[in-house]
């Protein structure tokens, strides 16, 4: 039919505009109404948190270690609840491709981050990087020779390791932290981090605090300082993620459908 | 060689002020600077009577992707031209050898980024032949399902680039609006819009869930009424029509010569569908037919993928019929070290046969896996199609082999 | 002095302006109305000899200060109705429904660099986007608006408004040849292949109008069509009306034939290298085209600024408020307060949780709209040029609508099928139209 009259076509694709001119519209005004993301949806990381509000993470680094682009960098107090382990360059991401390329590649890599946990004297892990022939294969050994020689792990000792042998940090410490002959602290330094464990708040009160949140009961004890330690626990990060959750904000289930929490 | 009055400025010199420089400046020819490799380069920068040569890209409105395609013009009409590629090399294959399976994997989803689960789906094909694993029935009808699915997507979003590049606005949002409603289902499917990693050694990663499969029933009811209505405007369109018929014509002996697969190939009248030819996954068990034309030429290109959008819907119904209960991961290692081997698959992507070569050593890496994309080899047969057609076309019969960028620099 | 000084540093910058400015605002206003009351007469008696020149300038003034809002007023509707034909929403923005958007778009290409690059010949590169902008502007001169509303009443409108029109391919051609720039230089080329040849079937479908009218003057042809809208030209000229939009629609360079800038061909062409403000004649340029275009199309065949059908108006209103009186005085003191009361009170009532402010705020609001209404119906009965002003740029918006919504569906046509559309069946066309109508005009003697 439209190609016996010319301009038929034409005249019909105008009022298939024109009927769409008044249709409703498909747009999704975004800050007003962010669109409603699937469950499953995994587009960014972000920590999550049990039911009793203490983070699901441990801390063992295999996430960053498997991460192809080493984009998860990460940090916290680790699972014994003892010390610090935050050791990721305060450094943009560029700054950080840039080092593992560097890395990758073999060469030493300049680190900014040195000064910061403290210059030691390298020359007994080059030593003993020399003697396991610079192999991130031999890791137990060289860390074994590396606390005979320090006493303990330092970390610009592991960082060196790391740049040497190539290995990824976050392997060496795992490595490090599974063996429990190897120490990342003086041995003084193991009773101030005992005395720092017992100065926090014991696990019960998270959960008294908790009961108390759920239940609407009285917390049971230690009313004195859960939110702060909660705070103060609750530290670790996921590079990517704009906010972690502090864990005094218990998700309860009145959302329903077990989701997981979700910034914003 | 091209020659042009080169326009200089006068200048202080930084060094000393006194001294003023005379340079030559802001005279840009594609020419390259250093002389010519081949013959054929000799052949195709000396410019003849009248001619001139055109940049288009790799930052023109309308190239897909970084595409720079030197055009020499006589007028307006194109006389020869060049396409030059590798602005988005990435190094892919490279990559892949230092990673393990898994990993290699979701390098390969941006490759073909509008149609991104055929790009795993021949990698994780041959990794299962390296390692010997039978996929659960389910994982190959989830597979089908989804694959079909981003099939339609990807043709949608063709649909829309063909009428933006002969300058209409309209379709390219309509195809978005088509192409959205599926891509947000297979979010809700695997976990992720665009780039999907969701087709894992021995099956997929995930069951159909409630989500999908709602928002899938809810578009499969007005999906093809919904089609229709789009593809009116411009298939009754005369200044479309005309634009497209004639156009970047292609017969079957070049076609065949050219190594064109995929719609494109049929197009000209050759039935060739890997999903037919050398089937695979569970294809066999269901019923499609091949849609072919025999005018090779963009218009034809642009219909046949219409038709094969009405197949792709035809077999995610049956799909959704025959869909098998069980599991959809086989029972794997956690650490995936193949024997030492080598394995060939190859899809029926949207836009012709997708295919991998993996070599295994016996490490968890693969030492090599080599990559066949179509858009790479639909590329080469530009120098063939517009010779001879105005500069108008050129960016319309680009637009009707359907490249992506992505996948043809890698 | 010490004092004065004092007193002047505590001012703050709007005080100092304040009085900086004041003083010297007073002094202008004495001078003024002494130099008014002194030469008033002979300025009077000089602006009365020469009043053409007055006119034109007025005039000239007033299509300069009108195009920049029309332009205005069409990129937002281009924005917004090819948005909500793609399904989008368009600008919501700015201003109510996104209206003000356009505005600051003009703003923002005021701001911009205005950049000129190597190579370019730089006097051309300048010139162009004014011969451009200037050649539209001036098309805007013998448009009739509405009766007695028009720059000029040319006895030639006609072909003054081709003459002219035409210039702005010579704009184009500079800005192509001048840019340094492949693009452009096929822009400027395409742009003149294809406005010389549709200025062909342009010219000569409208010369049926001319034989049934029998001038040129734009105003006599709106005149001739009045009455009821059987009498409009699209009617005795239907073929002449088809030829005439579509080469109007290649001469303001507009989808499907927006050859010259195709975006996806050659970048923007002739404009590729253009920035900033001078950008921005090209754009603005573009749109008041479009507006001239319809505004050509309705004068010539949809009657112009007549109405479609017979109207009783204008009526003469016999109204005199000085017959009031004291009564004059009191309604204007009493009116606004007791209408904001009464509109404001049905809301009060109907929502309890509004408080009485906010109803005294709608209440006062739709005072001034009723006012706002009473005073344009008023005029619009009483004042023959209101209504003239309504029905024309309410036809002219109409075919603005229409060629953006040709834009909204259409895609572009190749450069030979254009020429040869142009050549092979305009140009017959129009030939055909025009003897037909001669013919008819010999047979049937008007």
């Amino acid at each position: 039919m439209s190609q016996l009259v010319p301009g038929l076509g034409l005249a019909r694709g105008m009022l298939l505009t024109l009927r769409r001119f008044f249709e409703p519209k498909a747009t999704i005004r975004y800050p007003e109404e962010p669109p409603e993301g699937s469950p499953k949806f995994r587009g960014r990381l972000q920590l999550l948190y049990d039911e009793y509000g203490t983070l699901k993470c441990e801390t063992c680094f295999q996430c960053a270690q498997a991460c192809p682009i080493e984009c998860i960098d990460m940090g916290g107090i680790d699972t014994k609840n003892r010390y610090h382990i935050h050791w990721g360059p305060p450094e943009t991401y560029g700054e950080r491709r840039d080092e593992s390329a560097l890395r990758r590649s073999g060469r030493p890599v300049p680190d900014p981050a040195y000064e910061h946990f403290g210059p030691i004297d390298l020359a007994p892990v080059e030593a003993a990087l020399a003697e396991y022939d610079y192999d991130p294969k031999n890791l137990l050994p060289i860390l074994e020779a590396t606390q005979q020689a320090y006493g303990y792990l330092p970390v610009a000792a592991i960082k060196h390791i790391s740049n040497m042998s190539g290995a990824w940090y976050a392997m060496i410490y795992g490595t490090a932290s599974y063996y429990g002959h190897l120490r990342f602290e003086k041995k003084g330094d193991r009773e101030q981090a005992a005395a720092v464990a017992a100065s926090r708040p014991p696990e019960s009160s998270y959960r008294s605090a908790l009961q108390a949140a759920l239940m609407g009961g009285a917390p049971v004890e230690d009313t004195t300082q859960p939110p702060a330690a909660n705070k103060a626990r609750g530290s670790s990060k996921v590079r990517g993620s704009s906010k972690v959750r502090g864990s005094s904000k218990v998700r309860g289930s009145s959302k329903g459908r077990g989701r997981p929490p979700r910034a914003n | 060689m091209a020659t042009s009055a080169p326009i200089s400025r006068r200048r202080a010199s930084a060094d000393d002020p006194r001294v003023i420089l005379e340079e030559q400046v802001g005279v840009f020819e594609p020419v390259p600077p250093f002389p010519p490799r081949t013959e054929r380069e000799a052949e195709f920068y000396t410019l003849g009577d009248g001619e001139m040569f055109l940049n288009m890209g790799p930052q023109h409105p309308s190239t897909h992707g970084v595409l720079r395609v030197v055009v020499k013009i006589n007028g307006e009409v194109v006389t020869d031209l060049d396409p030059v590629l590798g602005y988005l090399h990435r190094g892919v294959e490279k990559l892949c050898e230092n990673s393990d399976y898994h990993q290699a994997i979701c390098y390969l989803d941006p490759l073909e980024y509008v149609s991104a689960l055929f790009c795993e789906w021949p990698a994780v094909m041959a990794f299962e032949k390296l390692m010997d694993v039978t996929v659960p029935r389910r994982a190959e009808y989830i597979r089908v399902l989804s694959g079909e699915l981003l099939r339609i997507a990807s043709h949608a979003l063709f649909m829309g680039w063909m009428a933006l590049d002969l300058g209409g606005l309209t379709p390219i949002l309509w195809s978005f609006i088509e192409r959205d409603e599926i891509v947000e289902m297979l979010g809700a499917l695997t976990g992720a819009r665009m780039l999907f990693n969701y087709y894992r050694i021995g099956g997929v990663n995930g069951d159909l869930n409630h989500e999908f499969m709602s928002r899938l029933g809810d578009w499969m009811t007005r999906a093809t009424e919904q089609h229709d209505a789009n593809v009116r405007l411009l298939n009754e369109n005369e200044i479309f029509v005309r634009r497209m018929r004639d156009l970047g014509r292609v017969d079957r002996e070049t076609a065949l010569r050219m190594c064109m697969t995929g719609p494109n190939l049929r197009a000209t009248g050759v039935p060739f569908d890997v999903r037919r030819s050398h089937p695979y996954s569970v294809y066999p068990e269901l019923d499609f037919d091949i849609p072919t034309r025999d005018e090779g030429d963009c218009l034809a290109r642009y219909l046949l993928r219409l038709d094969e959008v009405k197949q792709s819907l035809r077999i995610i119904d049956q799909c959704l019929n025959q869909m098998p209960d069980g599991p959809v991961m086989a029972k794997l290692p956690r650490l995936l070290r193949p024997r030492p081997g080598r394995a060939y698959a190859a899809v029926e992507s949207p836009r012709g046969q997708y295919a991998n070569y993996a070599i295994s050593d016996g490490t968890d890496q693969p030492f090599r896996l080599r990559i066949h994309d179509p858009s790479f080899i639909h590329l080469q047969s530009v120098g063939l199609l517009m010779p001879g057609h105005l500069i108008a076309d050129t960016m319309a019969v680009m637009a009707s082999l359907d490249p992506i960028m992505g996948g043809v620099d890698k | 002095m010490t004092v004065v000084g004092r007193a002047w540093n505590r001012l703050s910058l709007p005080g100092k302006l304040f009085f900086t400015l004041a003083p010297l605002l007073l002094v202008t206003t004495i001078a003024v109305i002494a130099i008014l009351v002194i030469f008033g007469q002979l300025i009077v008696d000089f602006l009365a000899a020469n009043l053409p020149i007055v006119r034109f300038v007025v005039a000239v003034t007033a299509v300069l200060l009108m195009s920049v809002p029309t332009a205005f007023l069409i990129i937002y509707m281009e924005m917004k109705v090819i948005a909500l034909m793609n399904l989008r929403l368009g600008p919501d923005r700015v201003g109510p429904y996104g209206s003000l958007l356009s505005v600051v778009h003009g703003l923002k290409v005021l701001m911009k660099e205005d950049f000129t690059p190597t190579g370019v010949d730089s006097i051309v590169f300048t010139l162009a986007p004014v011969v451009v902008y200037l050649a539209s502007v001036m098309s805007l001169l013998v448009i009739p608006f509405a009766p007695g509303l028009f720059g000029q009443d040319l006895n030639v409108g006609l072909l003054y408004f081709f003459a002219v029109g035409g210039l702005s391919v010579v704009g184009l051609l500079m800005a192509g040849w001048s840019s340094f720039n492949k693009y452009s230089l096929l822009g400027g080329l395409r742009s003149a292949a294809q406005i010389i040849s549709y200025e062909i079937p342009l010219t000569l479908s409208v010369v049926g109008v001319l034989i049934l009218a029998g001038t040129m003057s734009l105003n006599q042809i709106v005149l001739d069509q009045r009455g009821s809208f059987l009498d409009w030209f699209a009617f005795k000229q239907p073929l002449g009306l088809l030829i005439f939009f579509i080469a109007a629609t290649a001469e303001a360079n507009r989808t499907p034939f927006d050859l010259t800038e195709a975006d996806s061909e050659i970048v923007a062409g002739f404009a590729t290298e253009y920035s900033g403000m001078r950008f921005g004649f090209f754009f603005f340029a573009e749109y008041v085209n479009v507006f001239i275009m319809s505004a050509l199309i309705v004068s010539l065949f949809f009657g112009g600024w007549t109405a479609p059908f017979d109207w009783p108006w204008p009526v003469h209103i016999e109204l005199n408020p000085g017959g009031l009186g004291i009564g004059l005085l009191i309604l204007l003191a009493v009116a606004p307060v007791v209408g904001t009361l009464v509109l404001a009170a049905p809301f009060w009532v109907a929502r309890s949780s509004m408080p009485a402010w906010q109803a005294l705020i709608i209440g006062f609001v739709l005072l001034n709209l009723l006012i706002g209404l009473g005073l344009f119906a008023l005029a619009f009965l009483g004042w023959e040029w209101v209504v003239g002003l309504f029905w024309f740029l309410g036809k002219t918006y109409g075919f603005v609508f229409t060629f953006v919504w040709m834009r909204g569906t259409l895609p572009r046509v190749r450069i030979d099928q254009l020429m040869g559309f142009a050549w092979k069946w305009l140009l017959p066309a129009s030939l055909l139209n025009l003897f037909v109508t001669a013919g008819a005009v010999v047979v049937l003697g008007r």
